[in-house]
């Protein structure tokens, strides 16, 4: 059974769609990433699978139930770290944990859960006074109450330095090893590289990709790049790099050579292009997902425009 | 069972707002200084025939008339508006309850919440006047206490529902205020302006029954007749008119009118006042999307 199964996920605020036509189904027992640049939908597709919005049209099935009609059911199993949302500023952090513990109908230890999120030492203070990542710690305690069959977490680094980056990441992957789905909006490529089996990327409400991040590497034939730095560089130097075998592409960037690797190791490439200038300094960039990211997101801006 | 919890919860939070007790000292200090001049006054408060305590009891009413209608929008104009306008509602939503159990908890804690700061000024109030008369009638604080705290809950709801209508505070504040205002203070006006215009534009010689019913329609008159329905015998001797509320609209309680135009009608127009917006907030907060 797949855990989310999107079918012409439509979502329309007066002219504006912000969701158009999303099929999409997330497997049991994966890491997804959900990416988008800000305002593509990710937000308003997380909305409707938690039944704060309704569909213009298409279905959300969670968990083998209809995100509309059993939404109760649905979030009964399912953590939820929404977007823009607001703590209660007058209750504590215990109390908000104690309540999503009542509501949830499980007989668990707030402390525990707040241990786990590492605020357990402001636990009885006023969530109105709390920092931005220790609220988004605190409703991280919410989402792990009653040890939930699917996490949704919507920009869950949000307000987060790197290291609680970094401990957000372990918890995910700590739930998933307990079979946990997981689902999680970002905009930051990073987040999702670090732990996605899968991952989509949308933009303006449609889906433009799906895939493992690899998968998505070898479709976009984004390799490694090689900036050299060559005892003289001209137009004749760039133009015998670019005949040279196993070179990609070729350009000067920035006084050095910059040279994308293309079936070939880079050491033959580098050899090779000694050959031409001689090499006084190299480094090697991998391409990151946020290459492919903005590849994406702008290629297919630049086809609509 | 989640509405038990979000009640809870939303007292627990609700309690702790400045205004409310802010509200409740003004009204227990307001309560003590009228008491106290009820007692030693009682002619300028229309009990010639000296002090008592169901005299007080009904002068009481018209004090709680104002107090609940004010507290309640302070209370509650931000129960629902102001959860979806910080986005506390995602929080609250995320769990597993339905958007029915949120506001029946909502309805709930905030009536909890009113009746609660209420309770306190009643007892300090009452509690004062029955020393400084020394004597107290069990049934009738009884029957009172009951209908007004009624009345706090059937406030309580009015309001949480007009603020489930919208995801705007300003825009639930701008409803609550308005509310107020055409049916606590103009209401005195409206069946006047409507039998002027059902009439043909000109005042009758005798003012018809039906007046009577449109007065009741304001929540607090209806509250007001409600108690003189419930305890008859108290409302005669301190000559308690249900219709006094009416801008001078002639009709006596007592004379046994069809029902339309009998105090009762005060207890049906509570009821309505409990269930119409309550079907209206929830059916506007149950379709919206947040």
């Amino acid at each position: 059974m797949a855990a989310i199964e999107l079918e012409g996920l439509t979502k329309r605020f007066g002219d504006v769609v912000a969701v158009d036509g999303i099929d999409l189904t997330i497997r049991e027992g994966e890491i997804f990433g959900f990416l988008g640049p800000n305002g593509a939908g990710k937000s308003t597709t997380i909305d409707i699978l938690l039944d704060f919005i309704r569909p213009t049209d298409g279905t959300a099935t969670v968990l083998g139930h209809d995100a509309q009609t059993a939404g109760q059911t649905v979030r009964s199993r399912t953590g939820v770290l929404p977007d823009g949302y607001h703590v209660y500023d007058r209750l504590t952090g215990r109390q908000h944990v104690e309540f999503a513990i009542e509501m949830k109908g499980v007989d668990e230890d707030a402390t525990a859960l707040l241990e786990r999120v590492r605020i357990a030492d402001a636990a009885d203070r006023k969530a109105g006074g709390y920092s931005k990542g220790m609220r988004q710690r605190l409703v991280l305690a919410m989402a792990l109450v009653g040890d939930p069959d699917l996490l949704v977490l919507d920009e869950p680094s949000t307000g987060l330095d790197p290291n609680g980056a970094r401990e957000m990441r372990e918890i995910i992957r700590e739930e998933n090893d307990r079979g946990t789905t997981v689902f999680f909006s970002s905009h930051v490529m990073e987040q999702v590289e670090a732990v996605c089996d899968r991952v989509a990327i949308i933009n303006r409400g449609k889906l433009v990709a799906v895939d493992t991040i690899d998968g998505l590497r070898d479709s976009t034939e984004v390799g490694e790049t090689l900036y050299v730095y060559v005892t003289e560089l001209d137009e004749g130097v760039l133009e015998r790099v670019r005949e040279l075998e196993g070179v990609g592409t070729a350009s000067i960037d920035d006084g050095r050579l910059r040279v994308t690797v293309d079936g070939v190791s880079k050491f033959a490439v580098l050899h090779a292009v000694d050959r031409v200038a001689s090499v006084q300094d190299f480094s090697v960039v991998e391409s990151s997902l946020e290459d492919l990211f903005v590849r994406y997101t702008n290629e297919k801006q630049e086809v609509e425009a | 069972m989640t509405w038990l919890s979000v009640a809870k919860k939303d007292f627990r939070d609700a309690v702790q707002s400045r205004a409310l007790w802010a509200l409740v000292a003004v009204f227990v200090v307001l309560s003590i200084v009228s008491t106290y001049a009820y007692v030693e006054v009682p002619e300028m408060f229309g009990s010639p025939t000296g002090a008592t305590f169901g005299g007080l009891l009904f002068f009481t009413i018209g004090l709680v008339g104002l107090f609940v209608p004010l507290a309640a929008i302070v209370v509650c104009y931000k129960s629902l508006a102001g959860e979806r306008e910080l986005g506390s509602i995602k929080l609250l939503l995320s769990l597993p309850t339905t958007r029915g159990q949120v506001f029946a908890g909502k309805v709930l804690g905030r009536a909890a919440v009113l009746a609660f700061g209420l309770g306190v000024g009643l007892v300090v109030g009452l509690g004062f006047g029955a020393a400084l008369l020394g004597e107290l009638e069990a049934v009738a604080v009884l029957v009172f206490v009951l209908v007004t705290l009624a009345f706090a809950a059937v406030y309580a709801a009015i309001v949480v529902s007009i603020s489930a209508t919208t995801g705007s505070t300003s825009r639930a504040t701008t409803l609550a205020l308005g509310f107020f205002v055409v049916f606590e203070l103009l209401w005195d006006v409206v069946p006047m302006g409507v039998l002027y215009v059902v009439e043909g534009f000109s005042f009758p010689s005798t003012i018809p029954d039906w007046v009577f019913t449109v007065t009741q329609l304001s929540p607090s008159s209806a509250y007001f007749s409600t108690i003189v329905a419930l305890l008859p015998d108290l409302a005669e001797t301190v000559g308690a008119d249900p219709a006094q509320t009416g801008a001078g609209v002639e009709v006596s309680a007592a004379d046994a009118g069809p029902f339309y135009a009998s105090p009762e009608i005060g207890i049906v127009v509570l009821a309505l006042w409990l269930l119409v917006p309550l079907a209206v907030g929830y059916v506007r907060f149950n379709s919206a999307d947040l």
